[in-house]
């Protein structure tokens, strides 16, 4: 049986998806986005964190029984109120094994795959086509600046991107909005573009910049360096995706 | 909210209406002495007396009138007569009658005359017997004083050119509504008048049953329509803003004036009508303190009027607090209430059960300090050597020598007469009997009190100490008798041991256990002297204040550190929520956890106690989550639900600059406040509760 890291079950998580959920925050991550809200994530084995209310391990191992079992638990009220589970991060496609170990054993439910879509494309596409709904996001289309801000190029998202395409899972495409970053007429465009080759697209997130994504560095030792100005409006233009056709929210 | 009610609203927010009162109150003390009147007549003459020095205030935008103007209840003893009379006897709180809630649809429905005529009769039915006599002159004089005030206002309005205003007045109280306005206008003086009174905490009830037929009459034959509706009703609800800062309670906002909405008829049908969900409405509009919702689900309640209910808690109102019927309903059968009487529950103050006009309930006689309980029981048991089962009996004979305390201290409970409230009440007039004597129900209600913690310990204590055998009991011992100082590892050991709020059984049936062996002490405690039981309950009130650090006249035992890793002194949590400053898993597990109590035992009321983060509705679908929350809180069984939203940086700059925040409402224990006039632990207490984001 595989072993996991988990970093926080999070219950009633509002922002992850349909309904009554829970998500499940896998730790390590290949990206280092340079807007990253959750560092604690980063990672992939357990870390001390230094908090103002004291130090705490982020991170502890489930074996995948285990995980199954504490979301079992819930498998009742989560269906009832309409939601499930979602597997997200960090990068859950570093775990995908595991994940997938965990879905093997849960009981019916609604589940959503949050990944970066940065990942091994096996693994993408066992998950990918086994979930409910995947959330994919899509930072920078310009593999340049993706590895600028992110620390990767972006071809593997795109290859999985295509995978996604040919699947008939449902999937959102979320565009996190950083300021003259990825909120660019030419990013939003391009990535207008391209959701609207995926046909079992639901629609597009913008999500707006988080100006309080900085908040949690310093307990995980790491230090926080926008490059942009965090006070500068972001520009949730939608017309790329009304001019494609894509439907569009901005959260 | 139109501009009339938004200025009315800014003006009492100001209290420019405080102008009006005066510093002087009626000498009725001296008048009750000169006559000798009896207690029951000294009663009466202060209604009638603070009834005749009210001067009417009419605002030229106001359409429901009444503004109290003489602040002051005046003594009708002396405080050396008081004394005597009270001599060996329990007076509860402040001494009035206080948490009870009036029949106000018969009230409405008869009108004030009607109920004069019933009293008239009864009086010449009894005429042999002096104490009935004695009684119902009183009744009628109290009737005939705030028939006396609302003419006064009705004069009053008519010398202002009000006409139709003065026609109302001129109808009601006396008459029953011919219309929604009038019943509100009606409402509004008998309501203001049992605060005049002397009394307090005085609930509203099941308002949406009581009012729905003056409304629908009135939408049917077209007299009003939705929002002239609604701009009566926001009217009414800031009117029962104007004086709450003259309400007694523990803290400002502790006044009572709770409102019940949904639920099911006296004969079982769904009781759920349009002015349900525009009270709803209209209270997320008004945004006051006042009246405080309930509202009473099931799992199949609509979803949409959940969804509408969450407007509120996304307001961060504090209310509405939900109550489940299909739990609630069965526990009071359970408990001897007919099965009428049982669906047609309101709650006192807080969130306590009991039955408009039918219940002379003591609610709140105390609190059994859970956590002092497991204390002394897991001293002397440790001390002993003895078992983690034998120091469960002990936590039982702990909690039955409190419940005993408290319930020996209510036997002698001294209730003074009430002919007003009694005029309000059903049976009273016609049997010729004042409420103090009792009503059909008259059980107690103790809090149990600080559950979350206690549970905790003991499990902390069956963990380590007998499980795991990780920790001697000399060491538990030393570390509580020093408060932890130089245990920092074994405290440790505790904070990490399992808690209650994560759906973990090894917490949670502690937890379980506790309320079991609470409700068998009640149990045993048997009859309350008053015809009644003894009723235990899961709400704590101030007590997660005062238990920790003790308080004035307290009886309740104050417990130092806690073998739950708890320092002396540190609060504990209100009503049913997990410990403070323990990892809790999150809402679904906090209701998973709270489900677990046998709530047919359990049926004073006292709800779980959840605080959302603001973050939680930045979401479009957030709404619908919460309601989804709220249903799932029905679907596993809990009994009541206070759902609060907050910002932990807004209040923590509140607290800094009042003078920003005036407006800011928080949920304190059973009640909503606002934030700025609270005493500063209860402040920082709502600072320090769990909040779940997203």
């Amino acid at each position: 049986m595989r072993t996991g890291i988990v970093f926080d079950i999070r219950e009633f998580s509002i922002h992850d998806g349909p309904g009554l959920r829970t998500t499940v925050f896998l730790k390590g991550c290949p990206l280092r986005c340079a807007w990253c809200h959750n560092p604690e994530g980063l990672m992939a084995e357990p870390q001390l964190l230094d908090t103002p209310s004291g130090t705490r391990t982020s991170g502890r191992p489930y074996t995948s029984a285990e995980l199954a079992r504490q979301l079992n638990r819930q498998a009742d009220l989560l269906r009832t109120g309409e939601g499930g589970v979602t597997f997200s991060g960090g990068e859950p496609l570093l775990q995908a094994a595991f994940v997938a170990e965990v879905l093997d054993q849960l009981e019916p439910l609604h589940v959503v795959l949050d990944t970066s879509g940065f990942g091994d494309e096996a693994g993408f596409c066992t998950l990918a086509e086994r979930v409910d709904l995947v959330y994919f996001d899509l930072k920078l289309m310009d593999s340049g600046l993706h590895r600028r801000y992110t620390g990767q190029g972006n071809e593997p998202v795109l290859r999985n991107l295509k995978h996604l395409a040919a699947l008939t899972t449902p999937c959102v495409i979320r565009v996190p909005l950083v300021p003259g970053i990825t909120d660019t007429e030419a990013n939003l465009s391009a990535i207008a573009g391209a959701a609207a080759e995926v046909p079992h697209l639901v629609r597009v997130d913008l999500l707006r910049y988080n100006r309080a994504a900085g908040g949690k560095y310093a307990s995980c030792g790491m230090e926080f360096r926008p490059q942009w100005d965090e006070s500068q409006p972001v520009r949730p233009t939608t017309h790329a995706f009304d001019a494609a056709g894509v439907a569009v929210t901005i959260c | 909210m139109n501009q009339r009610l938004e200025a009315m609203r800014e003006r009492v927010r100001d209290r420019v209406h405080a102008a009006c009162r005066r510093a002087d109150a009626p000498d009725v003390l001296g008048e009750c002495e000169s006559l000798g009147l009896s207690w029951t007549r000294r009663a009466a003459r202060l209604t009638r007396r603070m009834c005749e020095a009210e001067q009417p205030v009419i605002e030229a935008d106001q359409r429901i009138v009444f503004t109290r103007t003489m602040p002051r209840i005046p003594p009708i003893y002396s405080a050396a007569d008081a004394t005597r009379l009270t001599a060996g006897r329990t007076v509860h709180e402040l001494g009035p009658i206080s948490n009870i809630c009036a029949s106000w649809g018969r009230l409405l429905s008869q009108g004030l005359l009607a109920r004069r005529a019933v009293a008239t009769a009864t009086s010449a039915r009894c005429a042999g017997d002096p104490a009935v006599v004695e009684f119902l002159a009183a009744a009628v004089e109290t009737i005939d004083a705030v028939l006396d005030l609302a003419r006064r206002y009705s004069e009053a309005a008519r010398v202002l050119g009000r006409l139709e205003l003065a026609a109302i007045l001129e109808h009601v109280p006396a008459h029953p509504p011919r219309t929604f306005h009038e019943a509100l206008q009606s409402q509004r003086l008998m309501h203001a008048a049992v605060w005049l009174s002397g009394h307090y905490h005085v609930g509203l009830g099941r308002f949406d049953q009581y009012m729905w037929p003056y409304l629908e009459a009135d939408l049917r034959a077209g007299r009003l329509d939705e929002s002239g509706a609604e701009e009566l009703l926001a009217e009414f609800f800031i009117s029962l803003n104007r004086d709450a800062d003259l309400h007694p309670g523990v803290q400002q906002g502790d006044n009572g004036q709770s409102l019940m909405l949904g639920g099911v008829t006296r004969d079982g049908r769904c009781g759920i009508n349009p002015l349900t969900a525009m009270v709803l409405r209209v209270a997320r509009d008004v945004a006051m303190i006042d009246p405080k919702i309930n509202l009473r689900i099931t799992k199949d309640t609509d979803l949409e009027l959940l969804t509408l209910a969450a407007e509120l808690t996304a307001q961060g109102l504090g209310f509405p607090q939900y109550s489940n019927d299909d739990v609630v309903i069965p526990a009071l059968a359970a408990h001897g209430y007919e099965l009428e009487d049982a669906r047609d529950y309101t709650v006192a103050a807080c969130w306590e059960f009991i039955i408009p006009g039918r219940g002379m309930e003591v609610v709140n006689i105390g609190a059994v300090s859970m956590p002092a309980a497991v204390d002394v029981a897991v001293r002397a048991g440790l001390a002993a050597g003895e078992t983690f089962e034998a120091i469960l009996d002990r936590v039982e004979v702990e909690m039955r020598e409190q419940v005993d305390r408290a319930v020996s201290r209510y036997r002698r409970l001294l209730l003074p007469p009430a002919p007003y409230y009694s005029v309000l009440m059903e049976g009273c007039l016609e049997s010729g009997r004042d409420l103090s004597q009792g009503l059909k129900y008259n059980n107690f209600g103790v809090h149990g009190a600080c559950s979350a913690s206690a549970a905790d310990a003991l499990a902390a204590v069956r963990k380590l100490v007998f499980v795991e055998r990780l920790v001697t009991p000399a060491e538990l011992i030393e570390a509580l008798d020093t408060n932890f100082a130089g245990h920092d590892r074994l405290r440790q050991k505790l904070l990490e041991a399992p808690k209650v709020g994560n759906h973990d059984d090894e917490a949670d049936d502690l937890l379980v256990t506790l309320f079991d062996r609470f409700a068998a002490a009640c149990e045993a405690a048997g009859a309350n002297g008053r015809g009644g039981i003894v009723r235990p309950g899961s709400g704590s009130a101030m007590y997660y204040v005062w238990l920790a650090t003790g308080h004035a006249g307290m009886q309740e035992p104050v417990v130092g550190a806690t073998a739950d890793g708890r320092r002396a002194a540190e609060y504990f949590s209100a009503n049913l929520a997990p410990s403070p400053g323990i990892r809790a898993g999150g809402p679904i597990s906090v209701l998973q956890s709270f489900s677990k109590l046998d709530y047919r035992r359990v049926c004073n009321g006292g709800p779980i106690t959840l605080e959302l983060s603001d973050a939680v509705f930045g979401d479009g679908q957030a709404l619908r989550k919460v309601a989804l929350l709220v249903r799932s809180f029905a679907t596993l069984g809990c009994q009541q639900l206070q759902l609060n939203t907050i910002n932990v940086a807004k209040l923590q700059d509140a607290k800094r600059h009042p003078e920003r925040h005036r407006n800011l409402i928080v949920r304190v224990w059973g009640w909503s406040g606002y934030f700025c006039e609270l005493a500063e632990p209860y402040q920082d207490h709502v600072i320090a509760r769990h909040a779940f984001d997203m």
